[in-house]
């Protein structure tokens, strides 16, 4: 268990560093001319740009970063303007920030959140493909049988009980099906 | 120390789940080598376009938890207000206290360590039946549930049938 929490905090230190080296060159590598014009000079913190696009993945760093340097840097006021607008201004096409390099490290950081949900039916999922009764014949007798009562459910043996839950697991979904099966039916 | 402390408590409340299950709701760990992540099971509330689905989602727990919260992400697709096309849920419950920078939240609605997976899983099905349009995680849902009822629905409907291989 150890050996996870070691693992687990190398990609977070990396990125820590990613940002640190981030905020660096933009502090010091950004033309000035390209701030001064500008009502508030502070430049996009890269983890505020990483917050609102962890939650918008469809809004482009680009927007975000612009929009974030427009309001003083508030993830909040750039948070409301999409949710009320779906959307951000676009920026001049002369802004071009230093998008974050950073992007890549991110995703594969959070890449559960990044992942889109798998399209597969929970018959595949859960390989009950042979266990399905066919939908004509007989569907309310075999695991609906026992699918209400109160069985077993807590073994002292590991073993059993990872093979309890699983069972558990499959009675709800193949319980789920054959009610729609029979709902549907039912219509006219 | 600290993941000790939180594994025994996941076991518990893994063998609390178990034993008295709540209406509806499958959870524990995918494996018992890793107490730290579930996949649990919750069935659509009846009465709303989710009844009759079956909602896969997985758990990560922090290793300090209960100090802190876990993060749970849908494994199939749920087209809801309060879930990002990514899976991810969100709803108050799941926030630590004083992660809330637009102040939508009570600070009595967040995780504590007083809350459980139970509680949480409780909260998410009851998030199914009553969407928070406060603060959307999925634009689209939300401007669909707000102005398109009907599709909405339709939508939900759709899917859950899919999920169950039913055509």
């Amino acid at each position: 268990m150890s050996e996870q929490q070691q693992t687990l905090s190398i990609p977070s230190l990396l990125l820590l560093a990613a940002f640190t080296a981030l905020t660096i060159r933009y502090f010091f590598f950004t033309k000035p001319s390209a701030t001064t014009h500008r009502s508030n000079p502070r430049t996009a913190n890269p983890a505020d740009v990483e917050q609102v696009a962890t939650m918008f993945p469809q809004i482009s760093r680009r927007e975000i970063i612009w929009d974030l340097q427009q309001n003083g840097g508030s993830v909040a006021a750039t948070t409301e303007r999409i949710l009320a607008r779906g959307g951000l201004d676009a920026p001049p096409p002369s802004f071009q920030p230093p998008i974050p390099a950073s992007v890549t490290p991110n995703t594969a950081g959070t890449s559960s959140g990044q992942m889109k949900p798998a399209q597969v039916d929970l018959i595949t999922r859960y390989n009950l493909g042979s266990k399905i009764s066919s939908p004509s014949s007989t569907p309310s007798e075999g695991i609906g049988g026992q699918g209400g009562s109160q069985t077993q459910t807590w073994s002292n043996n590991k073993n059993e009980r990872q093979a309890l839950l699983q069972k558990r697991r499959e009675e709800m979904i193949l319980n789920a099906r054959r009610k729609l099966e029979e709902k549907e039916r039912r219509r006219p | 120390m600290a993941s000790t402390i939180a594994s025994r408590r996941l076991f518990h409340e893994y063998k609390l789940l178990t034993s008295q299950p709540p209406d509806g709701i499958t959870a524990g760990p995918v494996s018992e080598d890793d107490i730290f992540l579930w996949e649990a099971l919750i069935q659509g509330p009846d009465g709303t376009p989710f009844e009759g689905g079956i909602f896969p989602a997985e758990l990560k727990f922090p290793k300090d938890y209960p100090l802190n919260p876990p993060s749970m992400r849908f494994l199939s697709e749920v087209w809801h207000p309060n879930v990002y096309p990514t899976g991810l849920v969100c709803i108050s419950i799941l926030h630590a206290p004083g992660d809330d920078p637009n102040h939508y939240e009570k600070a009595s609605e967040r995780w504590s360590p007083i809350q459980s997976v139970e509680k949480i899983l409780i909260s998410v099905m009851s998030m199914l039946a009553e969407p928070n349009d406060e603060s959307p995680a999925n634009i689209e849902a939300a401007k669909m549930w707000r102005e398109r009822r009907g599709e909405f629905e339709r939508v939900v409907r759709e899917g859950v049938r899919r999920s169950l291989g039913v055509r």
